[in-house]
């Protein structure tokens, strides 16, 4: 079988260690290159973040000033949402879900590798703007008018023009992934897999690409308009001349916070499969955390202007918000309950892919936590635009999505290629990670309620201002140092191939993907078993167990 | 010890968050000691928040380390099950009703709150400001009094007095929060917001919490709470203090505190301090050379306020190149 998929390539050059890998259209070779991508992204807005903390370390520093530090924070912010936790979530969900579903490929390879490519070219042109005239974009990642219109004394020169474009082209790369994944998830299940016998990270990605499908043309034409602005005198933005600002930050958040739950559901579906195997049992309640999902996504696309309270809408648009934003805090609060569950009364292994689930719900719990403070519109008057603000997504992002998705890689790297992550340094950087991460952005909150606003580059007061932000920036660098022993894992297994070998299935876990081989061959499967439950592998260890010898 | 850690982490956690209830507001676990009564009423509900939430993050982080603890392998082997508990009905649905119910309660007492928060008390005679946020800096035009005054960077209002903002920008979007004496609320271009605050005595100080350019981090503002007197005082004299000011407030941001220079250009030694209307037009129209851009700091201002900026600068500012200094 092997060897006749690769007449698919009948021109040699196409065989070539490289070549191979420019032309794929599998999809496991193109989640593995979405993922590689994406982690290099996140060093270099990793990098970003780090020159941040080390001008915020004490008060009065000249390190960062002014614009680079608006555009270093920028690209920071736009870097980490668009090139990291987006397309390394879209990796994850392009290697796995045919694997999970018992599929061949994607339903569209092609135009799944054009997602892909998209997603590069839209990479290099965010970055490419470094090198425009008037530097990067720093307008922040909302990029509000007027201060990203292009005015003498805003956003002159064309970094905005490169956001905007990058921002166009990211776009178009995750619609057209979001359709190839709808399109597979609802044709391509293998026989007997119906709706709830399906991965619940197969669900999540299902909700994911179509909350992405409904949010992501109300930013396309935000971005539109005010590139018409920009560049050829329109003025829809432009108060002066008639245009509205509000109706930006509508359009915005329309988008912006739908895609926060873009950012975190393939994580819970993550945190969904890996918490079950490790503690040996079966996910709680099924069937709570496959419609919790769909609440969330739901939901999510009736909270945006959470976002805007501070801008004076009408009370009874501030209570209707409110209000939807805490029903969101119900079936999340059902998800993270039915994960304690799942723990309970279990077998818990503490693997590496363990530690990080488990710190995903410890963090993630902070992070709800403090998402209710600011879904009560007064107080979010206090607390927006702070550094309160600044702590809480960080919870959410990081402490959620990141360590969602770092626990993926080191449960998945085995069947991505075949060798197993080393344990130890796995869980050095688990620790140092999970203690850096809670120096870094802990006292944070602390700072927003003293009242230091975010996107500042300095700040004046010495003593308790200066100890936590010094304390923050500390941590920093200690999730810097985390993150080396990440690449040095990587860089141990695959590249000094010191990682073990990896069987089918190392972790004994319950779905499909552990049923071919590590890695898969391109066609994935010979055969795939009928399925019958939601945990086909473990009723298939149980048959074999119970034939007689 | 790997497996004590977290609980280690989660004790220190809590230590720190009743450390923080227990000396109300200072350190960072509230927001700053209010000195306004809507900055109180918010407090309050943060408190209720605080109270709800914190229980719920104990719960939650305890049980995950219970469970860590007593159900962690102790070396048995991966293909050992734990029970199979597939769901729970009743207790699914008591943790979907349970959080309906908390925030029941967070929501009611919000809008029991929200009129002491949203709407000023009634006063015999409320001050009202217009709050203009500006590239960067705040300016105050005190619009009750029979002649116009205005102020740069510091609010004078009396203590005790209900304070009515309009808030309004000309510019880009900015975001007037003074956190003791309440929440923030952005000034748009095109539109006008409202707020307002009664202080005690004393000196607040916050500062633009919308991006808004280069200078964000140098948008301060102060308001001073002081007696009536000192307020008439100021209404009376302003025009004594306007030049000084206009340029401790916003021209030494860019061009330093001696007109040195530093982000914009050294300006101690041009003689256009000395021509009061080439002065005006550029301070009125902002620059778009190649050199880069001034923003039109003084669009808004008046012409008194043009003449004492030029008679403060030509004073105490300019240096004719080639005087020496100090002697």
């Amino acid at each position: 079988m092997a060897a006749r998929s690769e007449a698919a390539y009948p021109v040699g050059w196409k065989n070539g260690r490289v070549a191979s890998w420019l032309v794929t259209v599998d999809h496991k070779r193109i989640g593995i290159l979405y993922i590689a991508t994406s982690l290099v992204w996140f060093v270099a807005g990793g990098i970003l973040a780090l020159l941040m903390r080390a001008q915020l370390a004490t008060p009065n520093e000249t390190f960062l000033t002014k614009n680079s530090y608006n555009e270093v924070m920028t690209m920071h912010g736009t870097t980490m949402i668009f090139l990291v936790v987006i397309p390394i979530l879209a990796g994850f969900a392009n290697f796995l879900v045919p694997l999970m579903i018992g599929a061949r490929d994607m339903a569209f390879p092609r135009l799944n590798a054009l997602s892909y490519w998209l997603f590069v070219l839209g990479g290099i042109v965010l970055w490419l703007s470094w090198f425009s005239k008037g530097g990067a974009a720093h307008a922040g990642w909302w990029s509000y008018p007027t201060l990203s219109e292009n005015f003498p004394w805003t956003s002159p020169g064309h970094g905005q023009d490169y956001w905007i474009l990058s921002i166009h082209i990211l776009s178009l790369s995750s619609l057209l992934g979001a359709i190839n994944f709808i399109v597979t998830i609802h044709n391509m299940r293998a026989p007997g897999m119906t709706w709830m016998r399906m991965p619940l990270f197969v669900w999540a990605i299902e909700t994911y690409a179509i909350v992405l499908l409904v949010a992501l043309p109300a930013l396309s034409a935000a971005v539109t308009l005010l590139l018409l602005d920009r560049t050829v005198g329109t003025h829809f933005f432009i108060p002066s001349q008639g245009g509205s600002i509000v109706l930006y930050q509508h359009m915005f958040w329309f988008f912006g916070h739908p895609e926060v739950y873009v950012m975190v559901l393939p994580v819970f579906g993550m945190i969904s499969e890996i918490l079950p195997v490790f503690s040996r049992k079966p996910i709680f309640g099924y069937k709570a955390i496959a419609f919790s999902t769909i609440a969330i996504a739901f939901f999510s696309m009736l909270v945006w202007a959470h976002h805007m309270f501070t801008t004076g809408l009408p009370v009874g648009l501030d209570s209707f918000f409110m209000l939807s934003s805490m029903i969101i805090a119900v079936p999340t609060g059902i998800k993270i309950f039915n994960w304690l569950a799942t723990t309970w009364r279990g077998n818990l292994i503490f693997d590496t892919p363990m530690l990080f689930a488990l710190g995903f719900i410890a963090l993630f719990t902070m992070g709800g936590l403090s998402g209710i403070f600011l879904a009560a519109f007064p107080v979010d008057w206090q607390l927006n635009d702070s550094y309160y603000v600044v702590a809480h997504f960080h919870y959410v992002l990081f402490g959620g999505s990141a360590f969602g998705f770092f626990g993926g890689l080191y449960y998945w790297w085995p069947k991505m290629f075949g060798r197993m992550l080393d344990e130890r340094l796995g869980k050095w950087h688990f620790w140092l990670l999970f203690v850096g991460f809670n120096l870094t952005f802990l006292p944070q909150h602390m700072l927003g309620l003293l009242g230091m606003v975010r996107r500042v580059y300095t700040y004046h007061h010495g003593g308790i201002w200066e100890v936590y932000n010094l304390i923050s920036s500390i941590g920093s660098g200690v999730m810097a140092v985390a993150t080396l022993v990440f690449l040095v894992n990587v860089w141990r297994t695959n590249f000094l191939r010191k990682g073990i070998r990896a069987g089918n299935d190392p972790w004994l876990a319950d779905t499909l993907e552990w049923y071919t081989t590590s890695p898969p061959p391109p066609h994935n499967f010979d055969s795939v078993p009928y399925v019958t439950s939601a945990r086909p592998l473990r009723d298939l260890r149980r048959r074999l167990a119970e034939q007689p010898q | 010890m790997r497996r004590k850690l977290p609980s280690l982490v989660v004790a220190v956690l809590v230590a720190l968050a009743t450390a923080g209830v227990a000396t109300a507001g200072n350190g960072g676990f509230a927001p700053v000691a209010p000195a306004s009564p809507n900055a109180t009423h918010i407090q309050s509900a943060y408190y209720l928040i605080l109270g709800f939430t914190a229980a719920i993050f104990i719960l939650v982080e305890a049980l995950l380390v219970i469970f860590i603890v007593k159900y962690r392998s102790r070396g048995r082997s991966r293909a050992v099950e734990g029970a199979q508990v597939h769901g729970h009905t009743r207790l699914e649905l008591i943790w979907t009703a349970f959080p309906v119910v908390i925030l029941a309660i967070i929501a009611g007492f919000v809008f029991y709150e929200l009129p002491n928060i949203k709407s000023a008390p009634a006063a015999a005679n409320p001050i009202h400001i217009t709050v203009e946020g500006h590239q960067y800096y705040w300016q105050f035009d005190y619009t009750d009094s029979r002649t116009h005054a205005r102020s740069i960077g510091t609010l004078h209002v009396p203590a005790g007095a209900v304070v009515d903002l309009k808030v309004v920008s000309p510019d880009v979007i900015h975001s007037w929060w003074i956190p003791a004496l309440g929440g923030k609320i952005q000034a748009i271009p095109g539109r006008t917001n409202h707020t307002w605050f009664q202080a005690k005595p004393g000196s607040y100080d916050g500062q633009c919490a919308q991006l808004c350019g280069v200078f964000h981090a140098s948008m301060l503002a102060t308001v001073q709470a002081g007696s009536q007197l000192s307020y008439l005082h100021y209404l009376a004299t302003w025009q004594d203090t306007i030049g000084k000011q206009i340029w401790n407030g916003v021209c030494a941001t860019c061009h330093g505190n001696l007109g040195q220079g530093g982000y914009g250009p050294a300006i101690a030694n041009n003689s256009l301090l000395t021509h009061p209307v080439a002065l005006s037009g550029i301070v009125h129209n902002g620059v778009t050379g190649t050199q880069g851009a001034m923003p039109p700091v003084g669009d808004t201002w008046t012409p008194e306020e043009f003449k004492a900026l030029a008679s403060y600068v030509r004073k105490n500012i300019y240096k004719p190149a080639g005087a020496t200094s100090g002697g």
